[in-house]
């Protein structure tokens, strides 16, 4: 994981998982310029750090240190901003499964999925997931999507 | 005397002997006249005989030919029953099975012996594509002894269960056996469209993939150039930004055309699925119109909007509409020249089952000997192009699509430089159609 932090003290955190290493670079950028801290991953496993073996549904920490600085680092995340499509074999949909079976607050933190895929079911199979928001990437700007990030966690506009 | 006497007698009984030979004579040869014309008419009694008996010989052997090229047809059209590569059930009109092939028995398990008798209820089982037995469509039975033909909807295959308790998805076609005017029974045929499904599903992949791939460049353009023009990386010349606005509108019209390729692409596949749901299609419709404004300001249009104050909710797929109104609109728009007037109408339609959409311009209009393609794919007028007004020729194809499958219909005015209508008629509720 790669965390990169805003000059902002009260900065909010966001997880950006994305496999295009051009499009991550932009979204992060954008974000940090909007006072986001942000937290990048490519894959559903460096999502999560590649220290926790799983087990085939959740998560299985090996140690309870490492499974509470897990859950610390994670707990500081306000929002997440997940592409369908990742690195590997596993994909959004594994993200939030995995995601949630935490429970708690975990499952409290807005997710916004950003993906090119405009197939019906997948963005049915999301809202199922009760994600916050699907956007299809090619037709939206970055501002928009950020616009509606801050509108979701209350940040006041620039 | 006595001589004299006797020989008085004796002449007399001469005469009257030979009057009696004569008679006899007379009788002897009218008989013989009776006699020869009876033999001739025996003879020619016989002669008839004869005749018929040759006539009965020949045509009790043209019987035989006439059965045995009868039977050898009947073998023949069994024999191509038999070898149909389709599955074959024909039942009577209680539903009784009378005949399968051979297809039957190697598509179910089932032999001919089995189930010739049975009712087709019971050998055919069906269940959908979530496993839950269906019975054998009551309904489609009934409507096909009342005449009609039914085929099954290659969208939603029904599974047909084999007598192992395997199932395969068929397409199947049941029309009504007719004797003389009368529905005596009816034949199904059916077939595994297995592979049809996969091809299906590879094809609705292929389409997934390469929109996804597609787009993902096209986003790469969208945010790195919507990231300079917004000043994050430094402020941009005058020229600069001239050049980058005009990297910025191509990208979007790739990436509209992607859009368009993509849902031409699903309608062709059929893989687009209504997901009807209450639409309040007065808001659908000013959203769509508020989203144009400003490219009506710009063009300076006056725009007059006519809503049934009554509309009710209704029950169709909002992305789709939302798709249908956008395209007439921004066609509108699109096509009338500066100053232009534009009105769309909303209204419920006196039968209440449906609404109707009309948008009417005092633009371009369709030259009238290109109204017949105007739906077609990639068809554009020559007036639009020669004007070099941009388009896909995809937005119309997409509308009829939608609209049909919705049960609805559209249809159009136009008059060269003069403008257009469209209208668009749809029903209040996903079960109607036009």
């Amino acid at each position: 994981m790669n965390m990169k932090s805003s000059n902002q003290i009260t900065a909010k955190t966001i997880l950006v998982i994305e496999d295009d290493a051009a499009l991550l670079l932009a979204i992060s950028g954008k974000l940090e310029r909007n006072g986001f801290t942000v937290i990048t991953a490519r894959s559903v496993e460096t999502a999560f750090t590649i220290e926790f073996p799983k087990t085939a549904d959740h998560l299985t920490p090996t140690t309870i240190e490492s499974a509470l600085a897990h859950v610390q680092a994670l707990e500081k995340v306000d929002a997440i901003w997940l592409d369908h499509n990742l690195i590997g074999e596993e994909d959004g949909l594994d993200f939030i499964v995995k995601f949630k079976a935490n429970g708690g607050i975990w499952s409290t933190i807005p997710i916004f999925v950003v993906s090119n895929s405009a197939n019906p079911d997948l963005i049915k199979t999301y809202a199922e997931l009760d994600i916050h928001h699907y956007f299809l990437k090619a037709e939206h700007r970055l501002e928009d999507i950020i616009t509606e990030i801050k509108n979701t966690l209350k940040v006041r506009p620039d | 005397m006595n001589s004299d006497n006797t020989a008085k007698n004796t002449t007399n009984y001469r005469d009257h002997t030979q009057a009696a030979i004569l008679n006899v004579l007379e009788d002897y040869q009218e008989n013989a006249v009776t006699s020869s014309r009876q033999s001739r008419a025996i003879l020619n009694i016989l002669e008839d005989l004869e005749t018929s008996n040759k006539i009965l010989e020949t045509k009790t052997l043209q019987m035989a030919e006439a059965a045995e090229t009868l039977l050898q047809k009947n073998a023949i059209d069994t024999a191509i029953l038999e070898s149909i590569g389709d599955g074959i059930i024909v039942t009577d009109s209680l539903g009784h099975i009378t005949f399968v092939n051979r297809a039957f028995e190697e598509l179910t398990g089932w032999t001919a012996a089995e189930v010739v008798g049975d009712t087709i209820q019971r050998v055919l089982l069906i269940e959908n594509a979530n496993g839950i037995r269906e019975d054998f469509l009551p309904d489609v039975i009934t409507a096909v002894l009342d005449g009609n033909h039914y085929t099954s909807d290659a969208t939603k295959p029904y599974f047909f269960i084999r007598k192992n308790g395997t199932r395969f998805p068929a397409s199947s076609i049941i029309t009504p056996v007719r004797l003389h005017e009368t529905v005596i029974g009816l034949v199904t045929s059916f077939r595994n469209i297995t592979k049809e499904m996969d091809i299906d599903k590879a094809k609705t992949e292929f389409v997934s993939l390469a929109s996804h791939q597609l787009r993902s460049p096209l986003s790469a353009i969208n945010w790195y150039t919507e990231m300079l023009l917004s000043g994050d990386v430094g402020t941009l010349t005058d020229g600069q930004e001239k050049y980058l606005t005009e990297v910025y509108k191509g990208n979007q019209r790739m990436i509209t055309l992607v859009n368009a390729l993509l849902n031409v692409t699903r309608m062709s596949l059929g893989t687009f699925v209504l997901e009807p749901e209450l639409v309040d299609i007065i808001s659908l419709l000013q959203n769509v119109i508020a989203e144009q404004q400003p490219e009506i300001d710009k063009k300076q249009l006056h725009l007059s909007q006519h809503f049934d104050a009554a509309m009710p909710t209704m029950e169709s797929d909002a992305k789709l509409l939302r798709m249908v109104l956008q395209n007439l609109v921004s066609n509108a728009i699109k096509y009338t020249p500066d100053g232009g007037n534009i009105n769309v109408c909303l209204e419920l339609d006196q039968d209440k089952q449906h609404m109707r959409f009309t948008v009417s311009d005092t633009g371009c209009g369709i030259p009238e000997r290109q109204h017949p393609h105007i739906f077609t794919r990639l068809f554009r007028a020559d007036n639009v192009r020669s004007k070099d007004i941009e388009g896909t020729g995809l937005g119309l194809y997409i509308v009829k699509a939608i609209i049909e499958n919705s049960g609805g219909r559209v249809w159009f005015e136009s008059k060269e430089n003069i403008g257009s209508i469209f209208h668009i008629e749809l029903p209040m509720t996903s079960s109607i159609t036009t």
